[in-house]
């Protein structure tokens, strides 16, 4: 029988240089202290020999284009590469210096999207999509010069009004564990992204980040309280520049109702960087 | 507002280095024929990414199209 072995939530532009421009010293060290933090994660992770890694992210208008947006897809097929950006710039520039290549849990990702179909979860699919900072800035922290485990990317619409909603979210990390549990597999899961910053998604609030309300949701995920998230609404999760917990919930649903522990987390006006783990069984 | 056509424009800009380069050396011209208000069709003129975010243009995007994005700085205190 397959289990969940791992499952953990962290920021996603795990880069010193872009935190230094950004926020100047204080920023590369406190992305430095968090990234610390995420390569212990990562040690944990591997220590439980794990067959895949499900990492649930957002695209940053990147992998799809407004030919079409899909609310949820499941990155099908062998192998996945990187995005490839011309002269990056800013959050672009995370992906520099990283592998072009990634093996994929063919397997896995095929019974996520054909069981998740079969259950009234109408994935999108994808065999083309590459992936940006949001899936292999973690992914990479998390095995440094170790061998990547195969990967099941899987992406949630988090910036393009409508998006899906956290309890939607919440079902669908439900089925994700569901399949794992069925399977033979041992597998981990992260969400990455966050926590709050860019409220709005305009430019005047660049720099502002709410952390009264990251402080409610990490109360939350640590004693494993997990309806009152279920019951966010979109419309909170923009004005407190919570976008990306979209992908948190969709772990939260594949481990719940376990509690968990905050390993870091470091405010920076730009954006209240954290990493976060969860106690399984 | 045309959502469609300011963030399509947007993610060709970025995507398309040889539109972006006709863009930057013929910013008219690039515009020619699109689908813009006078509002929004000002701003790409004078290339002003917040506000074209304000005009609904997304915020990713106008952070990183290559030597057009906004760079927004707030260093912290020591």
């Amino acid at each position: 029988m397959g289990k969940i072995v791992f499952a953990a939530a962290m920021s996603h532009v795990l880069d010193p240089q872009y935190y230094q421009d950004a926020c100047g010293l204080s920023g590369r060290r406190k992305v430095e202290a968090c990234m610390a933090e995420i390569r212990t994660m990562g040690d944990r992770f591997l220590a439980r020999r794990p067959d895949a890694l499900v990492v649930v992210a957002d695209d940053h208008i990147n992998a799809f284009s407004f030919n079409a947006v899909p609310a949820m897809c499941v990155r099908i097929g062998r192998h996945v590469e990187r995005m490839n950006q011309e002269e990056a710039e800013s959050f672009d520039r995370a992906l520099e210096g990283m592998p072009e290549r990634y093996a994929l849990h063919e397997d896995l990702a095929a019974r996520i999207l054909e069981e998740g179909l079969g259950a009234g979860f109408d994935l999108a699919q994808s065999w083309e999509a590459p992936i940006d900072h949001a899936f292999l800035s973690p992914v990479m922290t998390m095995h440094g010069s170790r061998p990547v485990t195969p990967l099941v990317p899987i992406w949630v619409n988090c910036f393009i009004a409508p998006q899906p909603t956290p309890a939607r979210c919440f079902a669908l990390g439900q089925h994700i564990a569901r399949v794992v549990a069925r399977s033979p597999w041992a597998v981990g899961i992260i969400g990455t992204g966050g926590l709050s910053h860019f409220p709005e998604l305009l430019v005047p609030r660049v720099g502002e980040a709410d952390t009264v309300f990251d402080r409610k949701l990490v109360h939350w995920m640590e004693t494993g309280e997990h309806e009152p998230l279920q019951t966010l609404t979109s419309t909170e999760l923009h004005k407190t520049g919570e976008h990306e917990f979209l992908n948190w919930m969709v772990v939260l649903g594949a481990i719940t109702p376990a509690p968990g522990d905050l390993r870091y987390f470091g405010e920076l006006g730009r954006i209240n960087l954290a990493a976060f783990e969860w106690r399984l069984a | 507002m045309s959502r469609y056509a300011v963030n399509s424009l947007l993610y060709r800009l970025k995507k398309d280095r040889a539109f972006r380069e006709r863009f930057l050396a013929d910013t008219a011209g690039a515009l020619a024929g699109l689908d813009l208000s006078e509002e929004e069709r000002a701003a790409f003129l004078a290339r002003d990414m917040a506000r074209i975010n304000a005009l609904g243009g997304y915020l990713h995007l106008v952070m990183s199209i290559p030597g057009l994005a906004v760079h927004i700085t707030h260093p912290e205190r020591e």
